[in-house]
């Protein structure tokens, strides 16, 4: 009997905690948010101008999953979110793309795809569905040039002796691998006469050969030198043993990381003289490993550059997706933001990360990206993605 | 011993109450949240049965008073092979025979290396986990496409149903239910599980019941390997790798005692896993952040477990 009530009275504490518990707002759009990252200050910051401005300007509720890195992970997330009648799921989750598109169109909710994109194979499979909205995040194209302006900005200012850190080649990731082989596409164009790697002058073949081998060599590219590479994130004494050993390669003068490089190689360079560059974000973080000197140079998404993604999920919400005129979905290039030095990067994060009015504001997005907007309007919109071409669109 | 009063039978139907009241509680919250309810039912089926399937087999090993920690990787690396299987052959038939011949094959190694060297049983799955979670990353650099093995999602389709999978998991639950119930091989298992040692002075063979646990085991992980790659055709090295933890929950909270013996049942595992279910259900639909959902769950877990073994404190303790 005292089992028995004890069951019962967990019942009654349950429910009766289940009706205090306030109702959401009435009538608001549900929107689904696939993550790979709930804790990265990156994702935080995606996080924050979703739920701390456009929730606030908009009549919109979001919804995030777990951290995902499986694809029944997704689908599940995907299910809840169905339960909960979401409208529209936008995705920062990529195991399998194409599951999630499916299944999103078969439950009837439209699908988006924000700081990514399908690769060419996968565009042609979906441009044409229903709810599929489309994609605004980094071309591979854009993924090289990031890379290659990298390189070739240390070149220029007279550096010889580099390290890279390839981060997620060794595991065939295309947009790293892009990067690297952009850096060594600079080294030989910028090395002088004879300058190759391993044999070769070719973009395209340099790519294939990193593919191939999932690894870069070191050695003389013309007149530069690779000294040192680490690929991977293996996280064990022996890979930060390599990492020691890059920073510490006598001569060394610059290392190009294809991204955290503060969080593998910051403790490594801080207070010696090599200059450490990343492709990552444009968080706090960043910002106070810029001002210690440990980064020198980053290119970085910033948080409210998937402002662009959220207006085209809601305008296809609300009837009226924006599609080309062959009725194919969004497919479109948005890039990085560079920041060379302590003082431009605090400028640019100040106005990435106000809440009150933020890059992209509800006054630039309703401006450049109302409901109806045509497709080829909405891409010159979201082509002009440099810090000085959004402050001038507020003005 | 007198026949058992309906007030001392309450504890072992606490956990069966237990989930009645997570249904109750999943439908008034989705009443009052407007959520989608019916759709919910199917998210629910689909993920829970392959951990019910999983923690079904476990029961055995469980209930020898053993655990096996390398559930989970044994079902990523069933996975990943019965999907190399069917991308070399395109047979159906032929991904599930490897998905269940490979748990097989990686149960019997496990409980022969227990018996060749006179280990328990949960030493020697220790070792394997770490074995074979480096097996399912070799898998993958072997399939040479990036970091994933990828079946086509088109051709899991047509199984990718709720009675398939229903009929998947009652067939093996009853197979399950008669081998523990009527047949000696549970009965033994309990005894062990109760008494090691008096079960041994009885003539009983642990190492032969702990071939035969691991094999019943392996099948469920088979099984649920089968219906992983059904599910989600794209398998990472984190495939299955929550299966492991999942078990254990479900088991417990099934109202199975881990430590196995006579209070074991089959039917714990599954009860335990689709409690797990509506529960994971009831907080997405009240939008709780994963930090408050886990602690809420957390706190759950312990309440029915308090309350499932709430009959035996003040008495004899038993294994």
């Amino acid at each position: 009997m005292k089992n028995l009530k004890r069951i019962l009275c967990l019942a009654l504490c349950l429910m009766l905690t289940l009706a205090c518990v306030p109702a959401m707002a009435a009538g608001s759009t549900k929107i689904g948010v696939l993550v790979a990252d709930a804790t990265g200050a990156e994702a935080l910051a995606f996080r924050a101008y979703y739920e701390k401005y456009i929730a606030n300007a908009y009549d919109v509720e979001f919804i995030y999953s777990e951290e995902l890195n499986t694809a029944d992970g997704e689908k599940n997330a995907i299910d809840n979110f169905i339960v909960n009648n979401c409208k529209a799921i936008i995705s920062f989750s990529s195991v399998d793309r194409p599951a999630q598109i499916e299944q999103c169109d078969a439950a009837g909710i439209y699908y988006a795809v924000a700081t990514g994109t399908l690769t060419d194979e996968e565009y042609e499979e979906f441009k044409d569905y229903e709810y599929y909205v489309g994609a605004i995040g980094p071309s591979l194209n854009t993924e090289f040039q990031v890379g290659y302006d990298m390189a070739a900005y240390y070149i220029d200012q007279g550096m010889t002796k580099f390290g890279i850190f390839g981060g997620a080649v060794p595991y065939r990731t295309d947009m790293h691998i892009y990067r690297a082989a952009s850096m060594l596409s600079a080294m030989i164009d910028k090395g002088g006469e004879g300058a190759a790697y391993q044999g070769v002058t070719d973009p395209g073949a340099v790519i294939g050969m990193i593919y191939g081998s999932g690894s870069i060599e070191t050695g003389k590219i013309g007149n530069l030198e690779l000294a040192a590479y680490v690929g991977g994130y293996d996280f064990d004494d022996a890979w930060f043993g390599k990492l020691a050993q890059m920073a510490g390669t006598e001569g060394i003068e610059a290392i190009l990381t294809v991204g955290s490089g503060v969080d593998v190689l910051g403790s490594f360079v801080a207070g010696s003289s090599v200059k450490l560059a990343t492709v990552d974000s444009f968080t706090s973080a960043m910002g106070e490993a810029m001002n210690s000197g440990i980064i020198d140079y980053v290119a970085g998404k910033f948080a409210t550059s998937i402002g662009p993604i959220f207006v085209a999920t809601l305008n296809a919400v609300n009837g009226q997706p924006i599609r080309n005129e062959e009725g194919y979905a969004l497919a479109l290039d948005q890039g990085y933001w560079v920041a060379a030095n302590a003082e431009q990067f605090a400028q640019y994060y100040a106005v990435d990360s106000s809440e009150e009015n933020p890059a992209y504001s509800k006054d630039i997005l309703d401006a450049y990206a109302p409901a109806g907007v045509s497709y080829e309007d909405f891409a010159a919109f979201v082509a002009q993605y440099s810090f000085d071409e959004i402050v001038a669109l507020k003005k | 011993m007198g026949k058992q009063t309906w007030k001392e039978r309450v504890p072992a139907f606490a956990s069966v109450l237990g989930l009645l009241v997570l249904i109750a509680a999943y439908y008034i919250v989705g009443a009052v949240r407007d959520a989608n309810v019916a759709y919910g039912l199917k998210a629910i089926v689909n993920q829970s049965v392959v951990v019910a399937l999983v923690a079904t087999g476990a029961v055995f090993i469980y209930t020898l008073g053993s655990f096996d920690i390398s559930l989970g990787a044994a079902t990523g690396v069933s996975a990943l092979l019965g999907a190399m299987a069917y991308n070399a052959t395109g047979s159906l038939a032929v991904m599930f025979l490897v998905c269940v011949g490979v748990a097989v094959a990686l149960g019997f190694i496990n409980s022969s290396l227990a018996s060749i060297f006179n280990l328990p049983i949960f030493v020697t799955t220790v070792a394997m986990m770490s074995v074979l979670s480096a097996f399912m990353l070799i898998l993958i650099g072997w399939n040479g496409a990036g970091d994933t093995i990828k079946v086509k999602g088109r051709d899991m389709r047509p199984l990718d149903n709720i009675p398939f999978k229903v009929v998947i998991l009652v067939l093996y639950i009853a197979l399950c239910w008669f081998v523990f119930t009527l047949l000696p091989t549970g009965r033994e298992a309990k005894f062990i599980g109760g008494n090691p040692v008096c079960a041994r002075l009885s003539g009983i063979n642990e190492k032969k019941l702990g071939i035969i646990a691991s094999l019943i085991s392996a099948v469920g992980i088979g099984l649920g390997a089968f219906l992983t790659i059904i599910y989600a055709p794209t398998l990472t090295k984190d495939t299955a790798s929550s299966i492991g933890m999942d078990v254990i929950i479900a088991i417990v909270f099934g109202g199975m005692p881990v430590s196995g013996g006579p209070r074991s049942r089959i039917l714990s595992a599954v009860v335990g896993a689709f409690s797990m279910g509506f529960m994971t259900q009831i907080m997405s639909m009240l939008n709780l952040g994963s930090g408050y959902g886990q602690m809420i769950k957390a706190a759950i877990f312990l309440l029915v477990v308090f309350i499932a073994l709430g009959s035996q404190r003040g008495k004899l303790l038993t294994r």
